[in-house]
C-alpha cells in the first residue's frame, strides 16, 4: 500500500490543472439514514439461530466433530463484539510497518487479538463498559445543555482549542469528552499511556490535558444539576427525554468514533509522502483532447507530412483557447522532428513556443535538444553546456535522460554523442539494481532463491531461437492466412466454380477500392478545412494503399450473412489499421534487430542446453535491457487511438466499400436483367425505439461465400498462438507479444484511467503480478492430433448439437416463406403465427452461424497448429484475473477447445499419477460428485470396460464418454488411461496430460476464509471432511425443506414442484449469487433449468422459478451469513465512496492497483458520411460514478480480485517448485505426477493470503484514500456524510472462529 | 350509493336512473391506493368533455366502447348516464372490480366488465397467460364480437389513457398489428379515442419538412388513420395513483397537456394492391426512408433495385432530388405500391427483411 513515488515527466504538466478534489465538490451526495444499531443487534440474534440450526444439520451429517465447543467460543465471542471495534484500530495501526516506534508499543496489546481475543476480551469489556456508561452521564449533560439548562462558554473555548477551524458546537465538545475519556483509560493501562504522549499530535497532546482538566468540573455540575432533576414529571415526557438520550447516546459514540479515527487519519497523512497531494490530479494528464492531438501529429509525422504537424501545432498555438489545451509532450513531438532533420533554429523556435504557452520544458524536450546537437558535428560545446546547464537548473539530472526517455532509431547515441563534446567520460548509469516487491506473501519467493528449481523448457537454444525467428515473420507480416479445417472436404465443380468467381470479384473489387481511396484521400488532402481541425488524411497515408484495401476485402469474408452493425465493423477495419502500424512503426524505429538480440541471448535462461539461472525471466530479460543500452528502446512508446478515431477510419472505409463494391446482378441467375448492384448496402434495425445503422451483405455475396467455402482464413497475427515463448512482462507496457502491442491490463474501449494508475505503481510493487503473467504464458503446449481428428470429421460431416460441434448452415431450419397468393388463404391467427416462426427461424440461422464460425476458426486454429508446440501470452482483465491473449482459441474455451490441448513437455506418471487421471475422468464425468477421491478411483477402477471402450471405439462403441458433463475432455482422458494402462509400466509412462484441481464455489471460499466462517467453511470445503461437502447439493436440500413446508400449508407451485428440486436447477444461481446475481437474473437461471426438464408442466415454469429463487435466496442467507455481512459491508462502502463523487479503488494483496471504471454516461457523436453515429460513454472518469454499478459490482470485482491473487501466488510457488502450472480462473492444472504438490502449494497460498489482514487493509486504504484531507469542509450535510462515510469504512465485519490452518488438510478444497 | 350493495343485485336500474358519480374526494382518494402507477379521470366534467366527445349520439350509436382502466369508474357512470348502449370496461387492477361489477349487477346489460388490461392484450412474453394478460380473440369471442370487413362501420370505440411509460411502444404496437390486421383489428377498424401526452401527439402530426420530427412513426399513422385533436386537458386535471409525483416527460416539444385524440382507421388503407400480407414491407420502406431526413429519396430507392429511382419518381411525377423528410404519407403509400408492381424490385433485398420486435412485448 505504498504511495507511488514515480515522479514522471508528464507530472508536472499535471499540476496545473485544478486538482482533482475540487471537480469532485460539483457533485453534491445525497446519504440517507439507516438504523445501524438496530440492524447489527437483529443480525446478530438471527445468526446464533441459523447457527445453531445449522449445526444441527451438521450433526446429523457425517461430521458429527464440527466442534461443539467452537460453537460455544462462536458465542462467546459474540459477547465481546463491542470491543473489538473499539479495538481494531489499533490493532491496525500497530501492524503497519511504516509506523514509527510509538506505534509498535500498542501493537503488543492490540496486534495478538487475533490468537488471544478470548483472553483480553473481559478486560476490554470492563474498560469499554466504563467508557459506555461515562458516555451515558456525559449525554445526559449534553441533552440538558441542548434544552438550556447548562451554560456555554466554557464548552465554546475549548472548541477552538481542540479544532481549529471547527465551529461545529456538538463536535468539539464530543471531541473533548473523548479525549478525556481516552486519557483515563490510558492511566489504567499504563503502556498505552505511555504511547498515547508519544503521539505526535500536537492538538490532541495538547487539548488532552485542557480536556481533562475541565471534565471534573463539569461532571460535578452535571451531577449536582441530575440531582435536582428528577421532578415529578409525567412519565411520557421521561420517555420521550429518555428516546432522545438514547439517540445522543449512540449519536455521541459515534462522534467518538469519528474523532478517533479522524486522529488515525492525521497521523497516516503525516507520515504519508508528500506524492499524496497530486493524487488523482494526474488522470486529466492523458485527457481526449491531448490524446487525439498526440495520435493525430504521431500520425503526420511518421507518413512524413510535418508540414502539416506543424501547421496543426502552430495553429493550436496561437489560439489561447486552445493553446491551453496543449501540453509539454505535444510540442515534443515537433521538437524530435526538428532533431532529426538537425535543425537547431526550428529547436530554439520551440523552446520559445513552450516559454509562450507557459509550459516547462521536460526531459523529452531537452533531450531532443540535445539529439540534435549531437547530429550537428560543429555545434558549439558552449551551447550543449547551456542545455545541461539549464537541465540543472530545472532540475533533471542528466541520468534520468536514459532512464526515463523512449529513444527511435539512433536517437540515444546523437544524445550521447552531444554530452561527450563536452563531458567526454559521461556514462549513463543505470540504476541496476532491481527492487523487490514490497507485498511480505511473495517476500520468500525472491529471497529464498537457493531451493527454488526454477523449470527450463524442453528445447535447445537454437530451437527456441529459430522459433523466434519464425514468429517475429508472421508478425512482421501482421496476418496470417491459413486452410480452413473445410478444405478438407471433397471439392466439386460447383464449389471450383463458385470459388473462381469469387477470386475474380475479389481482383474487381480491389481494383475499384484502390481507385476509390485513391481519390477520396486527394479530396481530403485539398480540401480546405482549417488547419486546427483533425483530418482523416493523416491516418489514410500511413500504410500502402493495397494494405488498406486487404484490409477491407479480408473483413468482408467475416461478416455474417445477417450483417454486422456499422459500429462494430468500423471498429474491427479502425483497430486493424491501428494494429498494422504499430507495427510498421516498430520497424521504422529499427527495433526489431535488437529485439533479436535480446531474445536470442534471453533464451539461454529457458533452454535446456544451457546454464541454470536464479533469476526470473523478467529479471533476465530486464538485465539483458540494460546490458545492451545502446540503439531504441525497445518499448514503444505510440499512444493507442481514442476510440473516435479508431471508429471514424473505420467508418470511412465502410463507406468506401459500401459505394464501390459492386457485383453484376445476374452473376448467379443469368435469367435476371443485367445491373451492377452493391454488395454491400446500408439500412437500419430498429431496436427499442433506437435505430442502429447495419451492413449486410447482399444475398448475392452470401449465396457466393456459402457455395464457395472459402478453403482460407486469413487473421490478425496475434489471434495465433505464439511459436516461441513470449516476451516477459518487465513493465505494464512491454510483454507478451514480439510486436503487436497488447496491454498488461485489458479495459473498454477508451478508458485509460487502469493504465493511469499502473502508471502511479511502483515498479516493484508490480513484479509479482508480472512474474506470475510470464510464468503462465511460458507454458508451452501442443494439440492432442486424434482428438482433433475425431472432432473435425464430425464437424465436416453433419455437427453435432450434443456434443457442443455446431452443425453446418445446412443443417439449419429453412426460413419459412409465404407470398401474397397463398396468404389470402390463411386465417390472421396462422399468420401471425407464420409470422413468428419467420423470425425465430431466422434468429436459429443467425445463432447457428455464428457459432458455426466460432467453431470453424478454433478448429481450424488448431489443425494449423497440429505438429507445432506453441504458447499463449497472456494479460488480465482490470481485477487481476488472467486470460490468454489469443481470442480465439486458447484453454479457456470450451469442452472442445480445451479436450484438444496438452501440455507440450511429458512427464512421467510417477506413482499416483495414474491413480489422479481416473480421479480426473470422474471429475470430468459429473458423476460422483459426493464420494471421496477413494470413491470416484474406485468408480473408474469398475468401469474400465467402459473407458478402454470409449478410448478404442469413440464413435462406434458404447459411446460412454458422450454422456459425460464435458465429453471431449472426458474421451481425451479415457485415451491417455488406456495408453497408460497397456505401457508396460504406468508409473514410468510419459503423460502430456492436464489434470484439473477445481476449488469448490472459489467465491464462497473467499468470502468464508475472510469471514472465518466456521459453518460456510464446513460447507465449501475448507475444513478437511471424508467426502466432499456440496453447497449446492446443500441448498436443494434447505430448499426442498421450505418446499415441503410450503406444499403443506397447500401452496400450489410448492407442490407442484414436487420431485424436481434438484443440484442442477439450483447449482448456477448458488454459484453466481455470490457475484451478485439479483433476483431477476437468478430466476431467468432458475427458468431456463426447468424448462430443460421435460416433465415439468410448461405453464408453471414462471410461477416456479419466482417462488425457487426466492427459497434459495433465504437458503443461502441462513447458510452463509457471514458472508453475506461482508458482502453487505462492501456494498454499502462503495455505495458512500460513490455517493461522495469518488470511484472505487483498491490494492490487492500483491499490490496490484484496481479502480472500477463505472461511471455515469455520456453521449458522444460521430458525425461520419455514411451515417450519424453516437456512443454511450460509461467509463469516463471526469463524469460521476455510476453508484448502483459501482455499489453492486464491488463485492464481486474484489473478491475476483482474491481468488487472481490466491491463482498468482500459487502460479509463483509452482514456478519455483519446478511445476508446470496454468489456470482457468479457480481451475489449475498441472501433470499427473505433480497434482500433489500443485494441491500443497495450492492450500499453502490459500492460507498464507487470508493470514494477512485483507479486510482491515482494505479498509485502512478506502480510508485513507477517501477519508483523508476531507476534514476541512465541516459544512453540516457533507459533514455527515462523510462521518456516515468515515464510520462505515472503519467498520471491518467482525469474523469467526474458523482455523485457517485447517485448510491446509483439507482434500476437498480444490478437487 | 352502489358500494353498499355489493353483492346483491337490485331491480335493474332504469336507463333513466342516472347514477352517482360518488364524492370527488373519496374517488382521488380510491384512485391514489391504485398500486400500479396510472392516471384516471376523475372530475364529473373532464369525464362529461370525454362522454360529449365520443358521439352526440351515444345512444343510437352501435359501437361497443371500451374503457380501459377506470378505476372508480367516473367516466363509466358519466357514458352510461348519457345512455351508451354498450359499455365494456377493461379493468386491470383488482382492488377496483368488485365495485365494478356491484354496478354491471345493477344494469340490465348496459355494462360489463373484464378483468383484462387493455395494453397487455397479445403479449409476447414469457409469463404465464392469465388475466390481466389476454389474447383478443378470447375478449372478443366471449364479448359475443365478431370479425368485421374493414369497410364496414366502426365496431368497437376504445377510450382511456396511455400508460406514460410505454405510451410510445404501445402506439408501435397498435401501429403493427393496424397494418397486419392483427389483435383488436382483426375485428375491424377499430376507433382510439385515447388521451396521449402532447409530445407525442405533436410527433404523431408532424409534417413533411419538419425534419426534426417528421418520422416514420408519424407518417405511417397519418397513413393509416384518420387523426382528430378533440381536446386538449393540462397534466394536473388527472388524478395519478402514486405518491410520488409521476414526472411529466421534458422534451424539446411543448408537453404541457394530454390529448384527447381519435384515430379512425382509414376505409380505403388496403386496396388491391396494399394487403395485410405486404404491408409490413411498406412499414419497412417507410422506416428505412426516414430513419434519415435529409438523405435523397431516389439514393434510397436505387439502394433497393439500381437505377430505378429515377423512373419511379418520374412516375411518382416528384423532383429527382426530392429529400426523404419532405413526402407526404400518401405519396409513400403509393410509391409503395408501385415498387410493389415494378417486376424490377423482385430480388430486392427489401422484401427479405423481416421486422423483428427486439422489445419483448407488444408485436410479434
Amino acid at each position: 500500500m505504498e504511495l507511488p513515488e514515480a515522479t514522471r515527466v508528464h507530472l508536472t504538466v499535471g499540476l496545473q490543472e485544478p486538482p482533482w478534489t475540487s471537480q469532485r465538490r460539483h457533485f453534491s451526495a445525497l446519504i440517507p439514514k439507516k438504523e445501524d444499531g438496530k440492524k447489527r443487534v437483529w443480525e446478530q440474534s438471527q445468526l446464533l439461530d441459523v447457527l445453531e440450526a445449522r449445526i444441527q444439520q451438521l450433526q446429523s451429517d457425517v461430521i458429527v466433530d464440527v466442534q461443539h465447543e467452537k460453537v460455544q467460543f462462536v458465542k462467546a465471542s459474540k459477547a465481546g463484539i463491542g470491543d473489538s471495534s473499539g479495538n481494531s484500530p489499533k490493532n491496525v495501526f500497530g501492524e503497519r510497518p511504516e509506523v514509527p516506534k510509538a506505534g509498535q508499543t500498542i501493537s503488543k496489546g492490540g496486534g495478538q487479538t487475533g490468537k488471544g481475543e478470548g483472553k483480553d476480551a473481559s478486560a476490554s469489556k470492563s474498560r469499554w463498559m466504563e467508557k459506555l456508561s461515562q458516555e451515558k452521564k456525559t449525554k445526559t449533560k449534553k441533552l440538558k445543555q441542548k434544552l438550556g439548562l447548562e451554560d456555554k462558554p466554557v464548552k465554546s473555548s475549548k472548541g477552538k482549542l481542540m479544532l481549529p477551524g471547527t465551529s461545529h458546537k456538538t463536535i468539539s465538545t464530543k471531541a473533548g469528552i473523548k479525549t478525556a475519556s481516552t486519557v483515563k483509560k490510558s492511566k489504567s493501562l499504563k503502556n498505552q499511556e505511555h504511547t498515547m504522549a508519544a503521539s505526535k499530535h500536537k492538538h490532541t497532546m495538547a487539548a488532552a490535558p485542557v480536556a481533562a482538566a475541565n471534565v471534573p468540573i463539569r461532571k460535578a455540575k452535571g451531577k449536582g444539576k441530575a440531582s435536582k432533576e428528577p421532578a415529578p414529571e409525567l412519565s411520557e415526557a421521561r420517555n420521550r427525554a429518555e428516546e432522545m438520550e438514547r439517540k445522543a447516546e449512540a449519536k455521541a459514540r459515534e462522534l467518538a468514533e469519528v474523532e478517533e479515527l479522524e486522529r488515525k487519519l492525521n497521523q497516516w497523512a503525516v507520515s504519508a509522502r508528500p506524492e499524496l497531494v497530486q493524487d488523482n490530479s494526474e488522470a486529466r494528464v492523458y485527457g481526449d483532447v491531448q490524446r487525439s492531438v498526440r495520435c493525430y501529429l504521431e500520425a503526420c509525422v511518421f507518413c512524413g507530412d510535418i508540414d502539416r504537424a506543424h501547421r496543426f501545432l502552430l495553429s493550436h498555438h496561437r489560439m489561447v483557447s486552445r493553446r491551453n489545451l496543449l501540453n509539454i509532450g505535444l510540442y515534443n513531438i515537433m521538437m524530435r522532428v526538428w532533431a532529426k532533420k538537425g535543425s537547431l533554429n526550428q529547436i530554439g523556435r520551440m523552446f520559445i513556443l513552450i516559454e509562450e504557452a507557459g509550459l516547462k520544458p521536460n526531459l523529452g524536450s531537452y533531450c531532443a535538444a540535445l539529439e540534435c546537437m549531437g547530429r550537428n558535428p560543429d555545434c558549439s560545446p558552449h551551447l550543449i553546456n547551456r542545455v545541461l546547464r539549464q537541465m540543472e537548473e530545472d532540475g533533471l539530472p542528466v541520468d534520468e535522460l536514459f532512464s526515463h526517455c523512449v529513444f527511435r532509431q539512433d536517437e540515444r547515441d546523437m544524445v550521447l554523442r552531444a554530452i561527450h563534446t563536452v563531458q567526454p567520460d559521461f556514462q549513463s548509469s543505470i540504476n541496476t539494481i532491481l527492487q523487490t516487491c514490497s507485498s511480505p506473501l511473495v517476500k520468500d519467493f525472491y529471497t529464498e532463491r537457493a531451493d527454488a528449481k526454477y523449470p527450463k523448457m524442453a528445447f535447445s537454444l537454437e530451437e527456441l531461437q529459430e522459433r523466434f525467428s519464425r514468429q517475429l515473420s508472421i508478425e512482421q507480416a501482421s496476418t496470417i492466412t491459413i486452410h480452413s479445417v473445410e478444405a478438407m472436404k471433397p471439392v466439386t465443380s460447383h464449389m471450383a466454380k463458385m470459388r473462381d468467381l469469387l477470386a475474380v470479384q475479389r481482383l474487381v473489387w480491389h481494383k475499384a477500392l484502390v481507385g476509390a481511396l485513391r481519390e477520396g484521400k486527394i479530396i481530403l488532402a485539398s480540401s480546405t478545412q482549417k488547419a486546427v481541425r483533425l483530418s482523416l488524411y493523416p491516418y489514410l497515408c500511413l500504410l500502402d494503399e493495397k494494405d488498406y484495401v486487404d484490409i477491407m476485402i479480408q473483413s468482408l469474408s467475416n461478416l455474417p450473412p445477417s450483417g454486422e452493425s456499422l459500429h462494430i465493423l468500423a471498429k474491427e477495419l479502425g483497430n486493424r489499421v491501428h494494429n498494422m502500424f504499430c507495427i510498421r512503426m516498430k520497424g521504422h524505429n529499427q527495433m526489431v534487430d535488437k529485439l533479436s538480440h535480446i531474445y536470442n541471448e534471453y533464451t539461454e535462461l529457458l533452454a535446456k542446453d544451457s546454464k541454470e539461472f536464479d533469476v526470473l525471466p523478467r529479471e533476465r530479460w530486464w538485465k539483458l535491457e540494460a546490458e545492451h543500452s545502446s540503439g531504441p528502446s525497445l518499448l514503444g512508446d505510440e499512444t493507442h487511438w481514442p476510440h473516435m478515431v479508431v471508429v471514424e477510419l473505420g467508418t470511412y472505409l465502410v463507406d468506401l466499400m459500401v459505394k464501390h463494391m459492386k457485383v453484376n446482378s445476374d452473376l448467379l441467375n443469368s435469367a435476371y436483367d443485367r445491373k451492377l448492384i452493391p454488395v454491400l448496402y446500408h439500412m437500419y434495425t430498429f431496436r427499442s425505439n433506437k435505430q442502429v445503422g447495419f451492413i449486410k451483405p447482399h444475398p448475392i455475396l452470401t449465396q457466393m461465400q456459402q457455395d464457395a467455402m472459402d478453403t482460407t482464413l486469413t487473421f490478425d497475427s496475434y489471434v495465433m498462438p505464439m511459436l516461441c515463448p513470449p516476451v516477459p512482462w518487465t513493465s505494464a507496457k512491454f510483454g507478451a507479444y514480439l510486436l503487436t502491442p497488447t496491454k498488461m491490463m485489458r479495459a473498454v474501449e477508451g478508458a485509460n484511467q487502469h493504465e493511469i494508475l499502473l502508471e502511479k505503481c511502483q515498479d516493484a510493487d508490480l513484479h509479482a503480478v508480472l512474474d506470475s503473467l510470464n510464468q503462465l504464458g511460458n507454458a508451452a503446449w501442443r494439440i492432442n492430433q486424434p482428438l482433433l481428428d475425431i472432432i473435425i470429421s464430425i464437424f465436416n460431416d453433419k455437427g453435432s448439437e450434443k456434443l457442443d460441434v455446431p452443425p453446418p448452415n445446412s443443417e439449419a431450419p429453412k426460413i419459412p416463406r409465404y407470398n401474397q397468393q397463398d396468404s389470402a388463404t390463411f386465417t390472421s391467427a396462422e399468420k401471425a403465427h407464420l409470422k413468428r416462426e419467420v423470425v425465430n427461424a431466422k434468429k436459429k440461422c443467425s445463432e447457428m452461424h455464428s457459432l458455426r464460425m466460432d467453431a470453424l476458426y478454433k478448429l481450424s486454429i488448431a489443425n494449423h497448429m497440429r505438429d507445432e508446440v506453441f504458447w499463449f501470452p497472456h494479460n488480465m482483465d482490470f481485477r487481476g484475473r488472467t486470460y490468454p491473449c489469443p481470442p480465439y482459441f486458447n484453454h479457456l474455451g470450451s469442452d472442445v477447445t480445451r479436450a484438444v490441448l496438452v501440455f507440450a513437455e511429458g512427464k512421467p506418471l510417477g506413482p499416483g499419477g495414474l491413480e489422479w487421471l481416473k480421479i480426473h475422468l470422474v471429475n470430468l464425468t459429473g458423476l460422483k460428485k459426493r464420494s471421496s477421491l477413494a470413491g470416484r478411483l474406485e468408480y473408474a477402477n469398475s468401469i474400465m470396460d467402459d473407458i478402454l471402450d470409449s478410448a478404442d471405439n469413440p464413435l462406434i462403441g458404447k459411446k460412454w464418454w458422450q454422456n459425460a458433463d464435458e465429453p471431449w475432455q472426458t474421451l481425451a482422458c479415457c485415451m491417455e488411461i488406456a495408453n497408460a494402462v497397456r505401457s508396460p509400466d504406468p508409473t514410468h509412462f510419459i503423460s502430456h496430460f492436464p489434470v484439473h484441481q477445481d476449488g469448490s464455489c472459489n467465491g464462497l471460499q473467499h468470502y468464508a476464509a475472510l469471514g472465518r466462517d466456521v459453518i460456510g467453511a464446513t460447507s465449501v470445503n475448507l475444513i478437511p471432511c471424508e467426502v466432499p461437502q456440496d453447497v449446492y447439493s446443500g441448498v436443494a436440500q434447505q430448499v426442498e425443506e421450505f418446499r415441503v413446508r410450503d406444499a403443506e400449508k397447500g401452496l400450489k407451485i410448492a407442490q407442484v414442484l414436487e420431485g424436481f428440486i434438484s443440484r442442477k436447477v439450483v447449482k448456477q444461481t448458488v454459484m453466481t449469487v455470490v457475484y451478485g446475481v439479483t433476483r431477476y437474473g437468478g430466476r431467468l437461471q432458475i427458468e431456463k433449468r426447468l424448462k430443460e426438464i421435460d416433465d415439468f408442466p410448461k405453464e408453471y415454469v414462471w410461477d416456479a422459478s419466482h417462488y425457487l429463487v426466492h427459497q434459495v435466496f433465504s437458503s443461502l442467507k441462513e447458510m452463509f451469513t457471514g458472508t453475506r455481512e461482508i458482502q453487505d459491508w462492501l456494498t454499502e462502502s462503495a455505495r458512500l465512496i460513490s455517493k461522495s463523487g469518488s470511484t472505487v479503488e483498491w490494492v490487492t494483496p500483491l499490490g496490484l492497483p484496481i479502480i472500477q471504471p463505472y461511471h455515469r454516461s455520456r453521449t458522444q457523436m460521430l458525425k461520419a458520411t455514411i451515417q450519424y453515429l453516437s456512443f454511450q460513454i460509461t467509463h469516463d472518469s471526469k463524469e460521476r460514478p455510476d453508484t448502483v454499478k459501482q455499489k453492486n459490482a464491488f463485492p464481486p470485482n474484489f473478491i475476483h480480485s482474491l481468488d487472481s491473487t490466491h491463482m498468482m501466488l500459487t502460479a509463483l510457488y509452482c514456478y519455483s517448485a519446478g511445476l508446470t502450472f496454468v489456470s482457468v480462473h479457480d481451475c489449475f492444472w498441472t501433470h499427473a505426477i505433480t497434482v500433489d504438490t500443485m494441491n500443497k502449494v495450492c492450500r499453502e497460498q490459500f492460507v498464507a493470503l487470508h493470514s494477512q489482514p485483507i479486510l482491515q487493509e482494505l479498509s485502512n486504504f478506502l480510508l485513507k484514500k477517501y477519508c483523508s484531507g476531507l476534514q476541512s469542509e465541516v459544512k453540516s450535510k457533507k459533514f455527515l456524510e462523510y462521518q456516515r462515510m468515515l464510520l462505515l469504512l472503519a467498520k471491518v465485519p467482525q469474523t469467526g472462529n474458523f482455523d485457517l490452518q485447517r485448510v491446509k488438510e483439507s482434500t476437498y478444497f480444490f478437487s | 350509493e352502489v358500494g353498499k350493495m355489493k353483492g346483491e343485485c337490485f331491480r335493474p336500474l332504469g336507463r333513466y336512473d342516472f347514477l352517482d358519480l360518488g364524492e370527488v374526494e373519496e374517488n382521488t382518494q380510491r384512485a391514489q391506493l391504485c398500486r400500479t402507477i396510472k392516471r384516471f379521470i376523475i372530475d364529473p366534467a373532464l369525464a362529461k368533455l370525454v362522454t360529449h366527445h365520443l358521439g352526440p349520439d351515444l345512444e343510437d350509436s352501435k359501437a361497443v366502447i371500451f374503457e380501459c382502466n377506470p378505476g372508480p369508474g367516473v367516466l363509466t357512470r358519466t357514458l352510461l348516464n348519457s345512455g351508451a348502449q354498450r359499455v365494456v370496461t377493461l379493468e386491470g387492477e383488482k382492488s377496483f372490480l368488485p365495485d365494478l361489477q356491484a354496478l354491471e349487477c345493477l344494469l340490465d346489460g348496459q355494462l360489463e366488465v373484464v378483468h383484462c388490461d387493455f395494453f397487455k392484450l397479445d403479449p409476447m412474453g414469457r409469463g404465464s397467460m392469465r388475466p390481466p394478460a389476454m389474447y383478443t380473440d378470447k375478449l372478443f369471442t366471449d364479448l359475443g364480437i365478431s370479425e368485421a370487413n374493414w369497410t364496414d362501420e366502426v365496431p368497437v370505440k376504445v377510450v382511456g389513457i396511455f400508460p406514460q411509460r410505454i405510451e410510445r411502444s404501445q402506439l408501435w404496437k397498435l401501429l403493427y398489428v393496424l397494418f397486419d390486421r392483427l389483435s383488436i383489428y382483426r375485428y375491424g377498424r377499430v376507433e382510439l379515442n385515447m388521451f396521449i401526452s402532447e409530445k407525442e401527439y405533436l410527433k404523431l402530426m408532424a409534417k413533411p419538412g419538419d425534419m426534426l420530427n417528421y418520422r416514420a412513426f408519424g407518417a405511417l399513422w397519418q397513413m393509416a388513420c384518420h387523426i382528430e385533436l378533440l381536446h386538449k386537458e393540462p397534466w394536473a386535471s388527472f388524478v395519478t395513483s402514486s405518491k410520488y409525483k409521476l414526472a411529466i416527460p421534458k422534451s424539446r416539444l411543448p408537453n404541457d397537456n394530454l390529448c384527447l385524440v381519435r384515430m379512425t382507421p382509414r376505409k380505403d388503407l388496403f386496396s388491391a394492391s396494399l394487403t395485410p400480407s405486404n404491408a409490413a414491407t411498406l412499414v419497412m420502406m417507410v422506416k428505412q426512408c426516414l430513419a434519415k431526413r435529409k438523405a435523397r429519396l431516389v439514393d434510397r430507392l436505387n439502394m433497393w433495385s439500381p437505377d430505378s429511382g429515377p423512373k419511379l419518381l418520374k412516375e411518382m411525377g416528384m423532383q429527382e432530388d426530392v429529400l426523404t423528410g419532405h413526402v407526404y404519407p400518401e405519396e409513400y403509400k403509393q410509391l409503395f405500391e408501385l415498387v410493389d408492381k415494378s417486376q424490377e424490385f423482385t430480388q430486392s433485398w427489401l422484401y427479405e427483411e423481416v421486422l423483428e420486435n427486439t422489445q419483448k412485448e407488444g408485436w410479434i
